[in-house]
């Protein structure tokens, strides 16, 4: 099996063991001995529900430099839709294309085109597939790795599209490569992401395809830099004709929904980690009968709650709206170019997602059903608090680790005192 | 038959249809972390679950076993409910005796028996009217992968 890849980094030196990643784990991935966090791959979806909690900020984001992009010849910016709903009201999307050409980007792509491209094919596809319904949306990576991990029967939901980003790196980088006379591996594609999840895709894509993105760089990272210049850029006269000049792009993203054409009876927009697990739990039981369409996101209120974005959700909601309220629908441009695009492009996904190996599955099924029997009974001795100080998120999973010969079931202060005295090595001021 | 790995049973309640699929939920969960392969564990939860709407609908209470072997997955499911009297007719797509109540709770459209058998390998019922009805399901595993 090749190494699983994760889209952020734990700095064992400043890591100071205080837990919070471990507790706030959705899939108790993450242990914590000696004082010190560490994963296990396996069981990572890239949720980022760690990255945010930490005290010491030892966890980051595995994000791209500027630096690393000067191997490029040409750098081309997709932003994402959450980007520009992280300004002033009064702020354009127009003045944060600008100020991304400023911070040395060769050109800011027209993602609008990709994303509507994608609506279409997605909408094309839940009216010919022939089941299991529902069908599930994957341009949120975190979703899709929850399936690999916990709904192993339910990958074959997963919409078999590619995501909107691939596609608009696909296509930048063959109009470039044409117009300018560049190889396609000299022009860069980088995604400005709202979350480290999208990192990951683009490293290791969930299919098993190559990306068509070169990396990502989160919105946070740049924040900063958009803002100062952006507020030096007082002409609008500036702007090159047609840049993020639609409103179309800003449907992709808010928690309502991304699908306004998709009747509301058969399609379900969900967002956050927990609501999702709910519905998925029903949908494996076969209880969700009618609908045919799930799109979901694992961060609360969809891709503008990303992990990687400064403003309060509420706030960037508020500015969506208003974005999509006050700028032009778009030109006949667009929709000529959406026609002539969609019949000569594919959009279905390369490579297929399969359930992901956990660890535990080396052995044969005797011998799981013998450790689980076994950790059933270890946890018979174990207090039930999930106090973690043994350094699993819960008793039950370190009655499982043990089992599996991973931990030593005296971790436990309950069962040896003395633990106490080692964990104070590890935990003095 | 190949030996038994593992017995586990469990309760269910008539009539509480809040409680209503977590015996399934549990199930799935076990077998998901033994890593049973997809396919089997796809068709599992849903005779899983439909046998235990048919007792949450119908019956009193209801014991729902699982039984695994290195080859099979079996259900046993016995009930304390009113019995089905004719178990052909039971069988027919759309055939329903469910009440108003149970169709506004999205069940009861005839299906659970056709899809339990479209999803298990072996399936057997046998009932005694006003006793109650015995469900045993047998889903094979494609692979001790």
């Amino acid at each position: 099996m090749r190494e699983l890849k994760h889209g952020f980094k734990i700095d064992a030196d400043k890591c100071n063991g205080r837990m919070n990643c471990m507790r706030a784990c959705p899939t108790h991935s993450i242990r914590v001995k000696n004082g010190k966090a560490r994963l296990i791959p396996e069981l990572c979806i890239d949720c980022g529900s760690c990255l945010g909690v930490c005290p010491t900020g030892a966890i980051s984001a595995t994000t791209i430099t500027f630096a690393e992009l000067d191997r490029f010849k040409f750098k081309v910016a997709v932003a994402s839709p959450a980007l520009f709903t992280q300004f002033g009201m009064k702020d354009t999307p127009a003045q944060v294309g600008l100020a991304l050409l400023d911070l040395g980007f060769d050109a800011v792509w027209e993602y609008a085109v990709d994303i509507e491209l994608i609506d279409r094919a997605i909408m094309d596809c839940v009216k010919t597939w022939p089941g299991p319904f529902p069908l599930i949306s994957n341009s949120c990576p975190v979703i899709v790795r929850l399936i690999q991990v916990a709904y192993p029967s339910m990958v074959e939901q997963l919409i078999p599209v590619e995501a909107p980003r691939e596609i608009a790196g696909r296509e930048l980088k063959r109009r470039y490569s044409q117009e300018l006379g560049l190889k396609p591996e000299e022009i860069a594609a980088i995604y400005i992401t709202p979350c480290q999840a999208k990192t990951i895709s683009i490293l290791q894509p969930a299919e098993e395809a190559k990306s068509y993105l070169d990396g990502a760089v989160g919105i946070s990272q740049v924040y900063n830099d958009i803002l100062s210049k952006m507020r030096r850029i007082t002409s609008i006269g500036d702007t090159p004709k047609g840049l993020m000049s639609s409103g179309e792009l800003l449907h992709w993203g808010p928690p309502e929904g991304e699908f306004p054409k998709l009747s509301r009876e058969h399609y379900l927009p969900l967002t956050g980690l927990t609501d999702v697990i709910k519905v998925f739990d029903d949908i494996e039981k076969g209880k969700i009968r009618n609908i045919e369409f799930l799109e979901c996101h694992a961060c609360q209120g969809g891709c503008i709650g990303g992990n990687l974005t400064v403003e309060n959700l509420y706030v960037a909601r508020s500015k969506n709206l208003h974005l999509r309220a006050n700028m032009p629908k778009p030109g006949s441009s667009f929709e000529k170019e959406v026609e002539r695009r969609y019949a000569v492009e594919d959009f279905s996904l390369r490579g297929s997602v399969k359930p992901r190996r956990i660890e535990g599955e080396v052995v044969d099924l005797r011998e799981r059903v013998t450790r689980r029997k076994r950790a059933d009974e270890l946890s018979r001795a174990l207090p039930l608090l999930n106090c973690g100080l043994c350094g699993a998120p819960t008793c039950k999973n370190h009655a499982e680790d043990v089992a599996a010969g991973r931990a030593e079931i005296g971790d436990c202060v309950f069962l040896s005192l003395h633990r106490i005295d080692i964990l104070r090595t590890f935990y003095k001021k | 038959m190949a030996a038994e790995l593992l017995r586990e049973s469990f309760e269910i309640q008539g009539r509480n249809y809040d409680k209503a699929g977590e015996v399934s939920g549990e199930i799935k969960v076990i077998l998901r972390d033994l890593g049973i392969e997809a396919a089997s564990l796809r068709r599992l939860v849903i005779v899983a679950f439909e046998a235990e709407m048919n007792v949450v609908m119908y019956a009193r209470r209801g014991t729902l076993t699982l039984i695994l072997t290195e080859e099979d997955v079996n259900l046993e499911v016995r009930d304390e409910g009113p019995g089905i009297p004719d178990i052909e007719l039971a069988f027919k797509e759309g055939y329903s005796t469910a009440s108003d109540e149970m169709r506004e709770l999205g069940f009861g459209f005839g299906m659970g028996l056709p899809n339990m058998k479209k999803n298990s390998d072996e399936l057997k019922v046998e009932s005694e009217v006003g006793k109650g009805t015995l469900v045993v399901a047998k889903i094979r595993l494609n692979s001790n992968a």
